[in-house]
């Protein structure tokens, strides 16, 4: 029965994440009303090329919006799953990649990236390398000032790395160009999806999605780690393998957000925590109903602000500005269960 | 009776960087005994029982569990052995009764396999036979301190071992739970349960053990039946207090000399 709930919770859950998904494709500057989608969808599938109508479709459709779509869903499934592995790895609800210091140290790896070589690669792995460094460092401090398990230190450690390297990131970009490199990197850091190309979303999606399988994957061991170390391992968990594979995921993936879409903090914070207060901390259910969450989430932000603004807000501010007051509610709520 | 020895200590010491905890421990626990380990806050009692789950690594010694040393086995293997009862403490996220007790069959499972039908209906067997099923579905966090420690025992039982080790089990009880969770512990061990328990009441000593061993200052300084080990002459010399052993109804109690009015 339990598993039936489970079941259907996701399931209901992917079909919301869908329909937003088509919505999003059909609605905007040019909008395309459902009956010719439907008639696109089946031309194409038939595997038909050559007609005009649907080759203006396959402009906006594949190569403006499709990328983009998926780069919402592919970025919010990666902070949120990575989000709610880091509060479970840590055993403090309170961490996430933006907290850790992730997002900063990603920031600082890619503009470094960006700085010394002309390579995708390159910017991707500096990425990543600085994301693990900057938990290296959080976790340090945090554990430098009080040697036991203290939710508040962490997060101060996390505070000051976040700093350091958002320090490093404005030496970067005081040797920046000013008139290439500066504002591309500028840009990039506010959170922007606009940038997406199919190709680039497609080489992407690849290790994300395989981070969050994995994450998906030891998501059971996750509430066992969450019980602290000594009593995981005394259960029989290898709390060290769990953790290890567990924190290169989550860097992982949110590094590489980073590297497609800049800084889009709080969705690793909040979406967690929502459905944690709707439907409990059972890990089992929370990492793959965070993925679908946090897609749904970041692609309705994306959808809405691409429509309801003359100007498009860049969706890292966009985020902050809803996960803040959000947080605020869930912090109130949530407190009970922490003390 | 012949005696059956599931863990067997020999010569181990532990130190951190500049102190030294144990101090030369040798100590056997054999089937079907319930074993109290009595002594003063620091004497090293806690660190045996995380060193005897490989929680941490002593500096000499070794530890036999079964027909291997501690350090050939895995986690996993060793918690296919040994049931460990923590001290409850808190979980910052509030998984339910049910979801808690599950956790205890993580050992059972292949690394990535699911829990199964099998594994929830263990788990409510365990609530069953500890008589607290109807908890089953609140939520661990809202429970009092001695319906989180009947949990804990119920996740234990789940593991389908034969061995109990617990971390002063009564610690933060109220007194009516503190003797309902003894009684449950003796329940258990007539079913055929062998039990490790630390604790710091000569009482519960008394009231609940085969044997008692006595630990101060890293070693273990007295080892044997519990009416022969616990004396006046040792409280004193362990917790520096005089107390008096008084037989009621057939049981061994110990009263401490208490001074009323000492301004």
């Amino acid at each position: 029965m339990l598993r039936f709930k489970t079941f259907s919770i996701l399931s209901s859950a992917m079909m919301v994440l869908l329909l937003i998904m088509v919505v999003s494709l059909l609605w905007g500057q040019y909008p395309i009303d459902f009956h010719t989608f439907m008639g696109y969808l089946e031309f194409k599938l038939m595997g038909g090329t050559g007609n005009d109508t649907y080759t203006l479709l396959d402009n906006i459709i594949l190569q403006i919006r499709l990328p983009r779509v998926l780069l919402a869903i592919l970025i919010g499934s990666s902070l949120a799953v990575s989000g709610a592995a880091f509060q479970a790895m840590f055993v403090n609800p309170l961490v996430s990649p933006g907290i850790l210091g992730v997002l900063a140290g990603a920031s600082f790896g890619a503009a470094l990236g960006m700085l010394i070589s002309e390579q995708w690669y390159v910017v991707q792995l500096l990425a990543f390398v600085f994301g693990f460094v900057a938990v290296g460092v959080a976790v340090l401090i945090g554990g430098m000032v009080s040697n036991s398990r203290s939710t508040i230190m962490l997060v101060l450690g996390g505070v000051i790395s976040g700093s350091l390297f958002t320090a490093l990131l404005s030496v970067i970009k005081y040797m920046a160009d000013p008139y290439s490199t500066l504002p591309a990197i500028v840009y990039w850091l506010m959170g922007s999806l606009t940038m997406a190309d199919l190709h680039g979303v497609l080489m992407v999606s690849i290790p994300m999605l395989l981070s969050i399988a994995g994450m998906v994957a030891l998501s059971k061991y996750f509430d066992l780690l969450s019980l602290g170390d000594e009593e995981a391992k005394a259960l029989g968990v290898n709390v060290p393998l769990i953790r290890f594979l567990a924190i290169i995921l989550a860097t992982l993936a949110s590094s590489l957000s980073v590297v497609m879409a800049g800084m889009i903090g709080w969705v690793g914070l909040i979406i967690p925590h929502i459905i944690r207060m709707a439907f409990g901390p059972s890990h089992r259910l929370l990492i793959p109903l965070s993925a679908i969450v946090g897609a749904i989430f970041l692609l309705l932000a994306d959808t809405v602000s691409r429509l309801a603004m003359s100007v498009e807000i860049p969706i890292g501010i966009l985020t902050s500005l809803i996960g803040i007051p959000v947080f605020i509610i869930v912090l109130k709520n949530a407190r009970a269960a922490w003390n | 009776m012949e005696l059956n020895p599931i863990i067997t200590v020999n010569d181990l010491h532990f130190s951190y960087p500049k102190q030294s905890v144990l101090e030369g421990i040798d100590f056997t626990l054999n089937r079907g005994e319930i074993v109290s380990l009595l002594g003063p806050n620091g004497c090293g009692k806690s660190t045996l029982i995380r060193l005897i789950l490989k929680l941490i690594h002593p500096s000499q010694g070794e530890i036999w569990l079964d027909n291997k040393t501690i350090d050939r086995y895995s986690h996993r293997e060793i918690a296919k052995h040994i049931a460990y009862i923590p001290q409850y403490n808190n979980v910052p996220f509030n998984y339910s009764v049910l979801e808690m007790v599950m956790m205890g069959r993580v050992a059972k499972h292949g690394f990535f396999a699911a829990p199964s039908a099998r594994d929830k209906e263990v788990a409510h067997e365990s609530l069953c036979r500890i008589g607290i099923d109807d908890l089953a579905h609140r939520p661990f966090g809202q429970l009092s301190g001695g319906q989180k420690q009947m949990v804990l025992l119920a996740r234990a039982l789940t593991q389908e071992v034969n061995t109990f080790i617990m971390d002063e089990p009564v610690s933060g009880l109220d007194y009516g739970n503190q003797i309902r969770l003894l009684e449950l512990i003796s329940d258990l061990a007539r079913q055929g349960y062998t039990f490790l328990k630390t604790t710091h009441y000569p009482d519960h000593a008394l009231m609940v053990s085969s044997r008692v061993v006595v630990m101060n200052g890293g070693k273990i300084i007295a080892n044997g039946k519990p009416e022969e080990v616990i004396t006046s002459t040792m409280i004193r010399e362990v917790y520096g207090i005089n107390a008096d052993l008084i037989t009621h109804n057939t049981n061994t109690w110990c009263i401490p000399t208490f001074n009323k009015g000492i301004v």
